[in-house]
C-alpha cells in the first residue's frame, strides 16, 4: 500500500495543525483521568476543607464492600442480557432484510431510526410504556395476569433497562450485520443449497461462521456500550433502583460521587472502569483482526 | 446418472424488456457432455441455473431423468455444480468442504471417507485435504470444487464457466483434466462457457446460444463445418471466419470484380460469404485480387492480413507459402459457406459438402 507523505516547509506547522485535537484530548480526557487517578488515593470531605492521603485504601474498601460487588454482578447480568438481546434481534432483522428485494431500503431506514433517539428520551419512552400506574404495556401485562411494577420489583426494573438499552442499540448492530451478510458471496449459499442444506442449516453452518468477524466486533462494541453509554437510559427510567437492582458500575460512580459526595471512592471506581475500557479496547484491536477469521 | 430434457423453457425477469431465455428445447442424453456457449447475455448461465434450481423456470418444463424438476429444491435434483468463483466454504478445510454435501444427506462416515479419498486421489489433492481453501492456489481450488461435485456421484454435473478465473496455461491443463474425468466417470455434464475453444474441445455436443435462443446444436465439428448462421460461423473458430459481403452471379462468387469461386448452383444476388482463414488458397500473382497488409507469425503457421476490394480478409497459411504484396486468392467450392445477406441463415449451394468424421484411432 502506498502511504501519502506530505512535507511541511516549517517544523512548527504540523504541530499547530494537530494542536486543537491534542488540546481537546488533554483538557477533556488526560487531565480529568489524571485527576481521577490522583483523587482515588485521597480522602476528602465534601467541602474540600481537609484532604488525607490514604494510598490504596479506597480500592481495598471497594473490594470489601458487598454493595460494590453486587453492582459488579448487576453489571455482568445487565451487559450479557442487553448484548445478547440486541445482537440477537438485530441479526434476525438483518437476515430478514437480506432476503427482501424490493422494500429493503424502506425497512432499513425504519430499523435505523431508534439510533437517532437520545438515550435519556429512550429511557423515558420505555418508562412511560411500563409505568405501573398508566403504562400501556403494564396494562397489557396485567390482562395476561402479570403484575408489573419496576418500582418495587428488581427483576422488572432490570428487564425494563435491558429492553430500553437493547432497543437503542439494535439499529447500530443491524447496520453492521446487514453489511456483513451482503459481503458473503451469493454463490456460497447457492453451493450450500445444492449440497442439501436447508435454510436453517445453511445459516448456522455457512452464513453465521462467515459472519463471525462482524459478530465479534459488535460484541466488543456492545459490551462497551452497555457498560458506559447506558447511564442516561438508566437514570431516566429506574435511577438505579429499586434498591440497588439496576445500579451498574457506571451508575454507582455517579451515585457515590455526585449524590453521596464520597469523592475518593467514586474516583477509585472510575479508575477501575477506565481500566476495563482499556482492556476491552486492547482486546478489540489486538485480536479482532487476527483470531476471528476464516 | 440420467439425461436432462428441456421443453420450451423460458425465463422472464420481472421488469426486463425481453425474456432472458426465449423458449429452449434441448434433449441431453445420459452420459453426454453438452456445452452451452455464447456471448455474455445470451442466457447460457440463466439456463444452467434453471437446471440447477437456482432460478425459477418462468415457463416450460425441465426434467432430469424421468422426473420433472420445475418445483424441486436444488438439493432434491441430484445435481452437483462447479461455480466460476469455486464457492468453496472458506471456514472449512478441503475435507470438510467435500464432505459437507454428503453429511447433509446423512451418508455413513466410512462411506464419506472412502469417497473423499478416492476423489482426492483422482484429482491429486490428497496432500491438501486438511488445508483451508485460502491456502490453496487457483488451480487447486478448482480441483477441490470439482472434488466436491465428484464425491456426490450425482445424476449430472453442471459447470458454470469453471475455468475463466484461471490463467491461460492452467486453463488449458484443467480443460484436459475435465475431458479425461468425463471419459472416466461418464456422468451427464452441462458446461457453460463463453470461450469457443473450450466449447469446441470439450463438447460431445455443442449448443450455441444467442439472445436467449438456440442458434444451432450439434457435434463441434459439424458446427464448425456447417454453421447454420453467420452468428455461429463467426463465433466458432480462431482466427474467426471471414464474413464478407459478396455477390453470386453466373454461378460464381464475385468479390470486387473478380471471381473467388466458381461452379455455384445458388440464386444470383447479394450474399454473405463465409471463408475459413485456413481454406483460402493464395499464390503470388502481380495484379492479383488479394492485397497483403501485414503478417502475424504464430510459429507453426502464419496469419496473413490483407484485403480484397475494400473488405478486410485474413488467411492462415503454412510456413512454406510464398507471399508477395499482390496475390491471387481462390477458394475450393466445398470450403465456401453462403449466408443470406440480411437474415444471416445458411444458403444451399447445391454442392455436397463432406460431413465431419470422428477422429479415427489408427492401429488400435
Amino acid at each position: 500500500m502506498q502511504t501519502k507523505r506530505t512535507t511541511f516547509r516549517s517544523w512548527w506547522l504540523p504541530y499547530l495543525l494537530v494542536a486543537p485535537q491534542l488540546a481537546i484530548t488533554l483538557v477533556f480526557f488526560i487531565w480529568p483521568a489524571g485527576q481521577a487517578v490522583y483523587q482515588s488515593f485521597l480522602r476528602e470531605d465534601p467541602f474540600g476543607l481537609s484532604t488525607t492521603w490514604v494510598g490504596l485504601r479506597n480500592y481495598i474498601r471497594l473490594f470489601d464492600s458487598a454493595e460494590y460487588l453486587a453492582s459488579f454482578e448487576t453489571t455482568v447480568i445487565f451487559t450479557v442480557c442487553t448484548a445478547t438481546l440486541s445482537m440477537g434481534l438485530s441479526l434476525l432483522l438483518a437476515v430478514a432484510v437480506d432476503r427482501m428485494i424490493r422494500t429493503a431500503s424502506v425497512y432499513t431506514t425504519l430499523v435505523v431510526w431508534p439510533y437517532a433517539v437520545a438515550p435519556a428520551i429512550a429511557g423515558i419512552l420505555w418508562w412511560f410504556m411500563f409505568n405501573p400506574s398508566f403504562g400501556i404495556l403494564t396494562y397489557v401485562l396485567e390482562m395476561v395476569g402479570y403484575d408489573w411494577n419496576h418500582r418495587l420489583n428488581g427483576e422488572d426494573a432490570m428487564t425494563l433497562v435491558v429492553l430500553a438499552s437493547a432497543w437503542k442499540q439494535i439499529s447500530y448492530n443491524f447496520l453492521f450485520f446487514v453489511a456483513g451478510l451482503q459481503s458473503i458471496p451469493m454463490s456460497l449459499r447457492e453451493a450450500a443449497a445444492i449440497d442439501g442444506a436447508g435454510p436453517v442449516k445453511r445459516f448456522f453452518t455457512v452464513v453465521f461462521p462467515l459472519l463471525s468477524p462482524t459478530t465479534f466486533f459488535l460484541l466488543v462494541v456492545n459490551i462497551n456500550y452497555t457498560m458506559f453509554d447506558t447511564f442516561s437510559t438508566i437514570d431516566a427510567s429506574t435511577a438505579g433502583g429499586p434498591g440497588q437492582a439496576t445500579t451498574i458500575l457506571v451508575y454507582k460512580v455517579y451515585e457515590d460521587g455526585v449524590k453521596g459526595l464520597n469523592l475518593g471512592s467514586s474516583a477509585a471506581q472510575s479508575v477501575i472502569l477506565m481500566s476495563i475500557v482499556i482492556a476491552l479496547t486492547f482486546i478489540q484491536f489486538r485480536f479482532i483482526e487476527r483470531r476471528v477469521q476464516y | 446418472m440420467a439425461g436432462i430434457k428441456l421443453s420450451a423453457v423460458k425465463k422472464i425477469y420481472p421488469g426486463a424488456a425481453e425474456p432472458a431465455v426465449k423458449g429452449v428445447d434441448l434433449d441431453i442424453q445420459d452420459g453426454e457432455f453438452v456445452v452451452l456457449v455464447g456471448p455474455s447475455g445470451c442466457g447460457k448461465s440463466t439456463l444452467l441455473r434453471m437446471i440447477a434450481g437456482l432460478e425459477t423456470v418462468s415457463d416450460g418444463e425441465i426434467a432430469i431423468g424421468d422426473k420433472v424438476v420445475n418445483q424441486m429444491e436444488p438439493a432434491e435434483r441430484d445435481i452437483a455444480m462447479v461455480f466460476q468463483n469455486y464457492a468453496l466454504y472458506p471456514h472449512m478445510s478441503v475435507r470438510q468442504n467435500m464432505s459437507y454435501g454428503l453429511k447433509n444427506r446423512k451418508m455413513p462416515k466410512a462411506e464419506i471417507a472412502r469417497r473423499i479419498d478416492e476423489a482426492a486421489a483422482v484429482l491429486e489433492i490428497t496432500p491438501y485435504l486438511d488445508r483451508k481453501p485460502r491456502a490453496l492456489s487457483g488451480g487447486q481450488r478448482q480441483r477441490v470444487a470439482m472434488g466436491r461435485a465428484i464425491v456426490r456421484d450425482p445424476a449430472a454435473f453442471l459447470f458454470d464457466e469453471p475455468l475463466s478465473n484461471l490463467d491461460a496455461k492452467l486453463r488449458l491443463h484443467m480443460r484436459g483434466e475435465i475431458k479425461q474425468l468425463h471419459q472416466r466417470l461418464k456422468t451427464t455434464s452441462v458446461y457453460v462457457t463463453h470461450d469457443q475453444l473450450e466449447a469446441m474441445t470439450l463438447a460431445d455436443r455443442l449448443v450455441v446460444l444467442n439472445h436467449g435462443r438456440i442458434e444451432q446444436v450439434g457435434r463441434p465439428l459439424d458446427l464448425y463445418r456447417r454453421p447454420a448462421s453467420t452468428f455461429v460461423a463467426g463465433f466458432l473458430g480462431a482466427p474467426a471466419m471471414n464474413l464478407i459481403e459478396a455477390e453470386v452471379s453466373g454461378g460464381a462468387l464475385m468479390l470486387a470484380g473478380t471471381a473467388l469461386a466458381r461452379g455455384l448452383q445458388a440464386e444470383a444476388g447479394r450474399v454473405t460469404a463465409g471463408i475459413r482463414p485456413e481454406a483460402l488458397r493464395l499464390r503470388p500473382a502481380p495484379g492479383g485480387n488479394f492485397r497483403l497488409d501485414y503478417v502475424e507469425e504464430l510459429g507453426g503457421s502464419r496469419i496473413v492480413h490483407g484485403h480484397i476490394g475494400a473488405q478486410r480478409i485474413i488467411a492462415q497459411t503454412d510456413l512454406a507459402q510464398e507471399l508477395s504484396a499482390e496475390m491471387h486468392a481462390e477458394l475450393p467450392l466445398e470450403e465456401l459457406h453462403l449466408f443470406h445477406a440480411t437474415e444471416g441463415h445458411r444458403l444451399s449451394m447445391g454442392v455436397s459438402q463432406p460431413a465431419a468424421a470422428d477422429p479415427q484411432l489408427v492401429g488400435a
